[in-house]
Formats: structure tokens, sequence, C-alpha cells
């Protein structure tokens, strides 16, 4: 089988520079247009299949560097990895060579039902170990080095017994992965928990970010007076997450940064508009702490 | 303090429940992610079972999406193969007892939807077949494009389904919900998901032949003009895409 035999000189690497989400609803028109666009990401289980989204892929693979973003791999379960899932991943990453691979910082599976979000953790060593296992297993079966991403999250367990900066740090340690800092879920979680937002992000392993997520959430106000910001993916990014963005440039440099849209998908104008905001906040050189400390 | 597979478990177990309530604290979190799992299903059912959703109405299609899911929660999130039982579920749904025909709608599009989203596989190359000898040839079993399935179904789905999706109400009104069953074969080419419909010996025929058995156990005596016909119409539209040939003894060998 050829299937999973590799060639190095198809990987477009990802630019440090602003990229969009890539969503059904914009298939024909970045096919027709071919918008200026520094890269674009997929997640990958829409991918999954064949026929006219493999092929529309295809062609959009050949002119855009490509990002794969899985959201189904549920690095987090207790009971193991899906070895389908994480061979149809596989497939799909030998086929396309992305620049990119990454996951979440999350479950979704347990005996075998898929429960369709991304769900959180208990910040344990137990779950550590679970997920540094799936980790590893993960970038010995695509045969590269995987990015993770920070969740956010609606709710804490009261057995939780390590940060969650300090958790990811402890992950890339282990197992040499990279980090995927999404810092509008940093704002979510930071909001919903009260934590410090500008201190999780001064915790994380700044050499190991290798990008940055930006997108809309919404602040849902409950009668009793409290408020939850969910991150749906559904507006302009927030005034504040921008302000977290410039704080996370400071220290991470420049990075290849996503705009994400999934919830009241807007024209593809609009998504180029805040990847021009992004775009526009970047460093022009590599004047980030961790290239000063290099 | 719970170990993460009991809490995985505890969780999924009042994740999908529709009665399901927490207490405390953490109940308003919890209800954010039971909100966003079940409406990524409902809309994952809304994108593969689009006429039956303009048969019953937006609003009845997501209760019965709701009243689905607690008890069919997906495999994997590849949620293109989700929604197999849905039409079982809708047949001895109640409610939707005034649309009898809906379940076989339901069956069609789950079957469509597959087609589309089935892996590629290139079409069988005419030229193995051709290097073959009379002997050999009667006792090729096929493979079949992952594309492709056969469909027999009670009411005229097909007609209800295209009707629908084209929002054509005279061709709607002009369909004999009493015309008997349908045999339908689903398959994808160049140009998308074909459903054609077939009579009964060429859908027999081919049930024999896409079943995997050797070829002249599917071809009958009475109809082996047709039946060279048929066969020759499935390679022409590449929906076989390798073969074995069986042994004398019946032991299939590939070639």
């Amino acid at each position: 089988m050829s299937g999973i035999a590799h060639s190095a000189r198809n990987v477009s690497p990802i630019p440090a520079a602003a990229g969009i989400g890539l969503r059904f609803p914009h298939h024909d028109y970045v096919v027709r247009q071919h918008p200026t666009v520094a890269w674009f990401e997929i997640h990958a289980e829409n991918y999954f299949g064949g026929g006219a989204p493999r092929r529309t892929l295809e062609r959009i693979r050949a002119d855009y560097p490509l990002a794969v973003h899985g959201v189904g791999l549920s690095l987090g379960s207790a009971d193991g990895l899906d070895p389908q899932h994480l061979q149809r991943l596989a497939e799909l990453v030998a086929a396309i060579e992305p620049g990119l691979v990454s996951e979440h910082l999350s479950w979704s599976v347990i005996g075998g039902a898929y429960l369709a979000d991304l769900l959180p953790l208990p910040m344990t060593e137990e779950a550590l170990q679970v997920v540094c296992r799936h980790v590893e297993q993960t970038q010995a079966v695509l045969r590269r080095r995987i990015l993770i991403e920070n969740p956010s999250s609606y709710l804490q367990f009261a057995h939780s017994s390590i940060p969650e900066w300090e958790f990811l740090g402890e992950l890339v340690r282990r197992t040499g992965c990279g980090l995927l800092c999404d810092v509008n879920n940093i704002y979510v979680s930071a909001s919903n928990h009260g934590w410090d937002a500008q201190a999780y992000l001064a915790a994380l392993p700044a050499a190991a970010v290798g990008e940055i997520h930006l997108a809309g959430h919404a602040l849902r106000v409950h009668s009793d007076g409290r408020s939850v910001r969910i991150d749906n993916h559904g507006a302009r990014v927030a005034d504040e997450v921008w302000a977290l963005y410039r704080r996370a440039l400071q220290r991470f440099g420049r990075q290849p940064t996503l705009i994400e849209w999934d919830t009241d998908i807007p024209a593809f104008e609009v998504l180029l508009d805040e990847a021009a905001h992004a775009a526009a906040l970047m460093p022009t050189g590599p004047d980030s702490d961790h290239a000063r400390a290099a | 303090m719970p170990g993460l597979l009991e809490l995985q478990r505890a969780f999924s177990a009042q994740l999908l429940s529709a009665s399901a309530r927490l207490d405390g604290e953490s109940a308003s979190g919890f209800e954010i992610y039971r909100e966003t799992a079940t409406s990524t299903l409902v809309n994952a059912l809304r994108l593969s079972f689009p006429a039956v959703e303009r048969l019953v109405g937006a609003e009845f299609f997501d209760g019965a999406a709701r009243a689905f899911i607690p008890n069919h929660a997906p495999a994997s999130a590849y949620l293109n193969d989700y929604g197999g039982e849905f039409a079982d579920f809708l047949f001895k749904f109640s409610p939707a007892a005034a649309v009898p025909y809906l379940a076989d709608v339901a069956r069609l599009e789950f079957t469509v939807n597959r087609a589309l989203h089935a892996p590629d596989r290139a079409a069988l190359s005419l030229a193995r077949l051709r290097a073959l000898d009379e002997s050999s040839l009667a006792r090729v079993c096929f493979s079949v494009h992952p594309s492709v399935s056969l469909l027999q179904l009670g009411f005229p789905a097909d007609a209800i389904w295209r009707a629908v999706l084209d929002q054509n109400d005279a061709a709607m009104a002009a369909i004999d919900l009493g015309c008997g069953p349908v045999r339908l074969l689903v398959g994808r080419d160049a140009g998308g998901v074909q459903v054609r419909r077939l009579d009964a010996a060429a859908f027999e025929f081919s049930a024999r032949l896409f079943s995997g058995g050797p070829l002249h156990a599917a071809i009958e005596p009475a109809s082996e003009v047709k039946s060279q016909a048929w066969l020759a119409q499935h390679l022409r539209e590449g929906r076989l895409v390798d073969f074995q040939v069986a042994s004398a003894a019946d032991g299939a060998t590939p070639v």
C-alpha cells in the first residue's frame, strides 16, 4: 500500500500570517474568486469521506497552505482512542500533507458514543497521563508533531488539582507536542471561572506555541444576574480578545493566526476583514519575549 | 474523587438524556454542553434529511430529532455516518403516523447521503476483464463501489424526494402513493449522486452481482442477454471497482 507514503516536498508550511477557517458555505467562493488569504484551516472530520468535498479540498490545497484541525479524536477519553477515527485522520493527513495538524485538550467519546461537543477534563494527574498517552499515540500514527488547543469551558471539577496552563505545559514537556493558543478560549474560560487571562497567557511555554486561534463568542446573562461567556464562533472577535491577542503576539511573536466562524456563518468578506485586522496587529519582525530570550 | 472513566460515563449518561438535570453550581455550565451537543446533532440530521424536514416542517423535525438523539448517540465524530437508525425511528414515531411514507423518504435520504460521502474508488479497468478467458469470466466476483446501494421501498420515495426538494407541488400531487414498491439503484458518478429505478429483473440481477458471488450465479438463463447489458452498464458507470476469480472449487483468488 502506498496510502501512507509521505513525500515532504509537497508540504506547504503555514506562514506566520492571518488565515481563515474554511467552511462548506465558502467552498464555491474560494474556488471561483481565489481570494488573497495566507492559508486555510479545515476541520478534519468534514473531509473523511470522498466525492465533491474532497475534490474541492484538493483544488484549494493546490493553491493555499492548509492546516488540519481535528475536532473529534477525543484525546481525553479514558477508554482509549477510536482506532478507526485515528486511521481516517492519518489517511487525510497523508493525502493532503497539511502544514500543521492540531487537536483539542478535551474529550467527546466514551463507551463508543460521540457526545458532539468538546467536553471538559478534570485537571488531574490521571487525566494528564491519559492525554499524554493519546497525544503520543497520535503523533506516532501521524508521524508528526501535533499542536494541542487550550479549551473553552463552562464548568470546573471540584477535584481538579492542576491549573489548566500548568496541565498544558506538562503535556508539552512529556510528549513534545506543540500548543495552539486559542486566545478567545482563554478569555472565555478566564471570564467564566474568574481566572486572570493575562497570567494564563504568561504561564504557557512560549516556545511550544505554533498557532493562534481567534473567534467571536456570546455573552449570556442569567435572570439572577450571573453571566456566562459562550464560545459559539458566531460573531466578530471581541475587543477584549483583540487586546489579549496583542499580548499574545508580544509573548509568542508573529504566529499563524486563524479566524474561526462556525455559527451563522457570514459572507466571506467579513472573514477577510477579521483576518486583515489580525494581520494589522502582527509585529513586522520577530520581536517577541520568546525571540528575545532565544 | 471519581476516576476519569467513571466521571466520563456519568457525564455521558446525562448529557444526551432528555430528562436528566444536575443540581447546584455546575448545572448551568452542564446545560451549555448539553445544548451544544444536542443542537450539533439536530443540525447533522437536518443536513442529512432535508426532504424529511420539508415534509414535516422545521419545528416537527426538531422535536423528532430531539426524541431520537438520547437513545441514538453517534458512534464517532464523522457525522456524515450519523442517522442510520432515524428511518426506523420515524417508522415507529407515532406523531409522524399521518405521513406514512416518511420513513421510506428517510431511508432514501440516508442512502443518498452515504453515497454522497462514500470514499473514492477508481472504476474497474476493463482491460483486466478482457484478459480473462471465458471460463474465468463466468467465475468473476465483483467488488462494488462504496457509494452504490440497492433499495426496495414500499412507497415511491424517489418521486416524493425529488418533488419535495424541487418544491414542485404539481409533481407531488401527481404521485400515486399506491403504485407498489419501487426498486432503486443509488450511486455516485462524476455528476453527483444518481437515484435510478430498476425493474424487478434488473434489481434482482444487480443484488446477486453486488453480493460478491460469481457472475454465472448472478445470471438467470431466461434473462442472459439483458444481464449482459445490465453488467455493461454497471461497468460503464464505474459501479464495479475490483474483482476476484472464484476457483472451480468456489474459493476466490485475486487476479
